[in-house]
């Protein structure tokens, strides 16, 4: 039955080209649009490089403090502050603190180089997956001893050595000191906010005060769980230390700091207040607008939908009249459209190759690329059975109510 | 004639139905897109208000700990006069990190007369800061030493908020803040100064007020501002970058050029505005296509009626002005729908926005509306000109 179905939908496709082509490319163009959502969507989301532990990893990106006068202060961490609290955590296998990038200049024969630098602790090497092209990271007892040595990125290499085999053991300057290189690493695209800098730093050599009590500072902290089931106990331990630790600073009255999945940290910093992490305004207004967007090609389809099917009026006729049954249309004309999909689903998996390999070489974020992976593949499958389904049915239906007599008449 | 049209429309009210959702919401598609290029090229069209050529600016995070204020003021006047040493530089001027082109914006907020005035951005500068931008100052003056020990705050405005509170009247020597507060939270307004367009060219400038930096400033301000000579290259700013880095031995400092600062904000604006222009006009070639379908194969399925009208002596070109008009009526009732919601924006004044850019937007929606309607049923209208009464009958 079905691949009889399918030869008359392949038989009707071709009857009417302009019709088909109206509708493959509404198809293909919203899948298209979709697709390459998703596949940015999910660049956020799931891990890259260095980022491949992120499903055993917690973050705490941020501190918030308010008042009740209606202050509020949302900043990074101090080393102090992590370091204290969080580094008091049982359940965590690593602790990984780092500073946000900050921006230094190096000059280097009259030219301006813009370097972002990341001071970090020893842990942090061991939670992010970094390729070292040569060298190795430093460790606790070079941070201890204030040791200015750095690991640089393949990006601030070739910037500011040039071509050269091998930089291990030379000198690099920002910020006015010199550093010696021990490693290199494969650049970090800066959307993996938590990992990126081009200059890593022993935490100690950085010039702010690392021993300062303030609360608020520079500084970001990791959390590396044994296993994927860890992360709700580390959670809960977090909030039940955060609750404890007593606000310093008299112009606040109370404290918030999170430990939240990757995803979760970047909702709550659009979306989310004190304690409230804004997931659900964040989920509900994101579908929003993607219903929205699908309303215009939906309504389209079902527009050209109806007129493809009343055309086949005297076929529906000559069919009703031999029996068929409502039911047995409906489920034709569905399926017939949810071929039709498909193959718009396949073009759109083409264009969105075609768009993502155009959005690669604008590089619009460095050292960053995005592709089509099995996950997106598999979320524009669901869209486009969710998307024949729903601009086949109502015309399908309408068509089945159609009188066998007006049918067979109207030819 | 009219009253005929709408038996034909409603005689096939299902099917005309879903056409009018179509033209409806590719009409609110149309008329969001038209809003953001109106507010933009109205933005686009004011002047920027100052002169960002040739000026650079330095990001420092200084860790020094000074026991005294005077110690404070003391080291940074010595930075400044080294600096100011260096032939290519004309002006140095200190600001809060709120600068041109930054991603730092300080809002405050105040009473007038009993006006609740919010999100007003605000600038703590120093008296060089007029001069590195070439500001415009349209009544009074800058500020000058004395301002900071002056017994109420000092401020200037920018020509918006003056507009706002004082409309054509007298903004020099009035007096704006909490009309219950203390008298050092009062400010006087010693003078207006044009819109200055800092946070790039597609957005407007907002309200503004210019704050001086107080005795205590130095301790956390952390961007200076140098106007230098157009001959200035890397080398010299190497030499800057030397000088400044010498002397703030436990600082992180970054330079910065105000002109590429510029083009990298607009870029911001510019990209995702480009990506949007692209699917909307993606969406509308796809509606386009789905309505000249649906009209062209509506023609053919009226064969018959349109054959009896010819053979009773209308004209070819009666019947596809005919087909044309049931097209423009169906736009138009969609259209009316539409222009009832997008007429809310400006009256509920929607994101704080203009309402010229609504109705400009409005106007150029159902402009764009009519026109796709009218070239997407032309070519059905010709083909319904074209038939013969004698075959369509014959066909019947």
């Amino acid at each position: 039955m079905l691949k009889n179905y399918f030869k008359i939908a392949i038989a009707v496709l071709r009857r009417r080209k302009f019709f088909t082509f109206i509708s493959l490319f509404g198809i293909s163009f919203t899948l298209t649009v979709l697709m390459v959502i998703t596949a940015l969507l999910s660049n956020v989301i799931n891990p890259g490089y260095p980022d491949k532990k992120r499903d055993r990893c917690l973050y705490i990106p941020r501190l918030e403090m308010t008042s009740k006068k209606g202050w509020m202060m949302r900043t990074a961490s101090s080393f102090y502050f992590l370091n204290h609290f969080a580094g008091s955590l049982k359940t965590p296998e690593k602790i990984g603190i780092a500073s946000g990038s900050q921006t230094s200049n190096a000059y280097v024969n009259n030219k301006k180089l813009v370097i972002d630098v990341k001071f970090t602790n020893a842990d942090f090497w061991d939670i992010g997956d970094f390729d070292f092209i040569e060298g190795k990271p430093y460790n606790k007892s070079q941070i201890d001893q204030s040791q200015r040595v750095t690991v640089i990125s393949e990006r601030t290499k070739l910037d500011y050595f040039g071509d050269v085999p091998s930089v291990v053991g030379k000198y690099i300057e920002a910020d006015n000191v010199q550093y010696r290189v021990i490693g290199v690493v494969k650049s970090v695209p800066i959307s993996a906010d938590a990992f990126y800098g081009n200059m890593y730093l022993p935490y100690t050599v950085s010039k702010s005060d690392y021993r300062s009590k303030n609360y608020d500072g520079p500084y970001q902290a990791i959390l590396l769980g044994h296993s994927t089931a860890d992360l709700e106990k580390m959670q809960a331990e977090y909030a039940a230390i955060v609750r404890k630790i007593p606000v310093v600073d008299k112009d606040y009255d109370q404290l918030y700091s999170n430990a939240d999945t990757y995803f979760r940290s970047v909702v709550r910093d659009i979306a989310g207040k004190g304690n409230k992490s804004g997931m659900f305004v964040f989920i509900a207004s994101a579908s929003a607008i993607v219903l929205l967007f699908l309303l215009l090609p939906t309504i389209n389809l079902v527009n050209i939908n109806i007129t493809r099917i009343m055309e086949r009026s005297s076929e529906i006729g000559v069919r009703k009249a031999f029996g068929a049954s409502s039911r047995t249309l409906v489920y034709q004309f569905v399926i017939e459209n949810i071929i039709l999909t498909l193959i718009g689903g396949i073009l759109g998996v083409i264009f969105s190759i075609l768009v993502l390999h155009f959005i690669n070489s604008l590089q619009l974020i460095k050292d960053m690329t995005f592709t089509l992976n099995l996950e997106v593949l598999f979320y524009s499958l669901l869209a486009c059975l969710f998307f024949g389904f729903l601009s086949g049915v109502y015309p399908a239906w309408r068509m089945s109510r159609l009188n066998v007599v007006t049918a067979l008449k109207a030819q | 004639m009219f009253k005929h049209l709408f038996k034909l429309i409603w005689n096939k009210k299902k099917q005309n139905s879903l056409l009018i959702a179509e033209m409806l919401v590719s009409f609110i598609v149309i008329f969001a897109v038209f809003s953001l290029m109106a507010y933009f090229y109205q933005n686009f069209k004011k002047p920027m208000g100052f002169e960002y050529e040739d000026v650079w600016v330095i990001n420092y995070q200084n860790n020094q700990k000074f026991s005294t204020t005077d110690s404070v003021n003391l080291y940074y006047e010595t930075l400044t006069k080294t600096i100011k040493q260096l032939p290519q530089v004309k002006e140095i001027s200190f600001a809060h990190t709120n600068v041109p082109f930054a991603n730092s914006t300080g809002m405050t907020g105040f009473n007038y007369k009993g006006k609740d005035i919010q999100s007003v951005n605000n600038y703590t500068v120093d008296e060089k800061y007029s001069d590195v931008f070439k500001m415009n100052i349209l009544e009074g003056r800058w500020f000058i030493p004395q301002d900071k020990i002056a017994a109420r705050r000092h401020i200037l405005i920018n020509q918006t908020l003056k507009e706002e509170l004082f409309g054509k009247g007298k903004a020099i020597g009035q007096v704006i803040g909490d009309d219950k507060g203390k008298a050092k939270d009062k400010m006087e307004i010693i003078g207006v100064v044009q819109d200055m367009k800092d946070k790039g060219d597609y957005y407007s400038a907002g309200r503004g007020l210019y704050n001086p930096i107080d005795t205590g400033a130095f301790r956390y301000l952390s961007t200076m501002l140098i106007k230098v000579t157009p001959d200035a290259d890397a080398a010299f700013e190497s030499k800057l970058y030397k000088t400044i880095t010498n002397y703030m031995k436990n600082a992180t400092v970054e330079i910065e050029h105000l002109s590429q600062k510029r083009v990298a904000m607009n870029k911001v604006t510019l990209i995702p505005t480009v990506v949007l222009l692209t699917i909307a006009g993606f969406l509308i070639i796809n509606v386009a296509l789905g309505l000249f379908g649906v009209l062209w194969y509506n023609i053919n399925k009226r064969k018959g009626e349109i054959g009896l009208r010819r053979a009773i002596g209308a004209s070819g070109n009666a019947v596809s002005k005919q087909i044309v008009t049931e097209a423009m009526v169906l736009a138009t009732l969609s259209l009316i729908i539409g222009s009832f919601f997008a007429v809310q924006f400006p009256l509920l004044h929607v994101f704080d926005v203009a309402a010229s850019v609504y109705i400009t937007a409005l106007i150029l929606a159902i402009l764009f509306i009519y026109l796709l309607v009218l070239i997407c049923s032309l070519y059905p209208g010709r083909q319904a000109a074209a038939i013969y009464p004698a075959v369509a009958l014959h066909e019947e």
